[in-house]
């Protein structure tokens, strides 16, 4: 169990029966939640790498309402989960041979995670670049981790933005760097984030001439 | 009154649903009177990993009847049905296919990969 900040939590997952959990970067598993004697299923993007460990872990915040976060929320170190997965399409099934730009805003940056990860394990590796949103430093998640990705030679692009303007703010980033800038349309963009934002950056992308499938989304 | 022929492929007995869609379900997961949120309120179990929010395949359904009933597919849902095993052209992802027409009349296959590719576990967080 991890406290990124106030209202973020990573918990780290073992299986009961000690088998390891097999998945691509970016899928997510899809947890069971029984409230109030109804039961739920939602679903929790996978933060940590394939290489890592047995343990997986899920990264999750506060949010109103959220009655499935407030359930993660309330267990502790030894409760059971179940859960189903993994699951999704929005994945790196392997290392890119094109630059890639991985756009995130928040904890949509856990499937982010891994992929990059994967990306810097290739022997020879295209340029990566890293545009990531949130409403103030302390919700940029995983800094250290990023900032040893910035050694590697990741250019990682921070904005600190609050929720009105941040896919304004990551828009038009996107349109200065990867639009305006040059004519190269080869790229890959895998863009994660809530809400209506993450589809505004697909039609941005797929209508300045990127292709449909080499721009890569999941909207929550 | 709109009418669902829900068909397994796993070889579940069929199921029948009468519905108005003015007032149906509502209140389960997917899009408020999608054919999810229609079945899952009419304890018809249907996969829906992700929780209905369009963001996997497993609530991916065969529509073999009354395809253009349904309102109509995004480019997400799209995107999306692209990576679907088994797709065919009256796939739906049933989160998203909303029926609007109180007449309408629907048959829906439920592919049987779409049960088998579903594994479980049990998981306890750690220190």
């Amino acid at each position: 169990m991890r406290d990124h900040n106030a209202d973020t939590r990573s918990l780290f997952l073992r299986l009961v029966d000690g088998g390891r959990i097999s998945f691509t970067p970016g899928q997510f598993i899809s947890v069971s939640l029984t409230l109030d004697g109804d039961t739920r299923v939602r679903p929790y993007t996978i933060a940590s790498s394939p290489y890592d460990t047995d343990a997986i872990e899920i990264c999750f915040n506060q949010v109103p309402g959220g009655v499935g976060v407030r359930y993660l929320f309330e267990r502790k170190v030894g409760d059971e989960l179940q859960f189903t997965g993994p699951f999704g399409a929005f994945t790196m099934d392997r290392a890119p041979e094109r630059e890639c730009v991985f756009i995130a805003e928040g904890t949509a940056i856990a499937p982010i995670r891994p992929m990059i990860r994967r990306a810097l394990d290739a022997g020879t590796r295209p340029a990566l670049s890293l545009l990531y949103a949130a409403p103030d430093s302390s919700h940029l998640l995983y800094r250290e981790e990023i900032e040893r990705w910035s050694k590697e030679g990741v250019d990682f692009v921070p904005v600190l933005a609050g929720a009105a303007e941040l896919y304004d703010r990551l828009i038009a980033e996107v349109q200065r760097r990867w639009i305006d800038a040059d004519s190269d349309r080869t790229r890959h963009f895998y863009v994660c984030g809530v809400g209506k934002g993450v589809l505004r950056l697909r039609d941005l992308l797929r209508g300045a001439g990127y292709e449909r499938r080499a721009v890569h989304y999941e909207q929550w | 009154m709109a009418k669902i022929r829900v068909i397994f492929e796993s070889g579940d007995p069929e199921r029948v649903i009468e519905f108005n869609p003015a007032d149906a379900p509502f209140h389960h997961d997917g899009q408020p009177g999608s054919i999810l949120d229609v079945l899952l309120g009419n304890h018809v179990h249907l996969e829906h990993a992700c929780g209905g929010n369009c963001a996997c395949t497993t609530c991916h359904v065969i529509v073999k009847s009354g395809f253009n009933k349904l309102s109509e597919s995004s480019e997400q849902e799209e995107d999306l049905l692209d990576k679907a095993p088994g797709l065919t052209p009256t796939s739906r992802l049933a989160c998203q296919a909303v029926i609007d027409d109180p007449d309408a009349e629907l048959v829906v296959v439920i592919p049987r990969y779409t049960i088998n590719q579903i594994s479980e576990g049990v998981a306890k967080p750690e220190p």
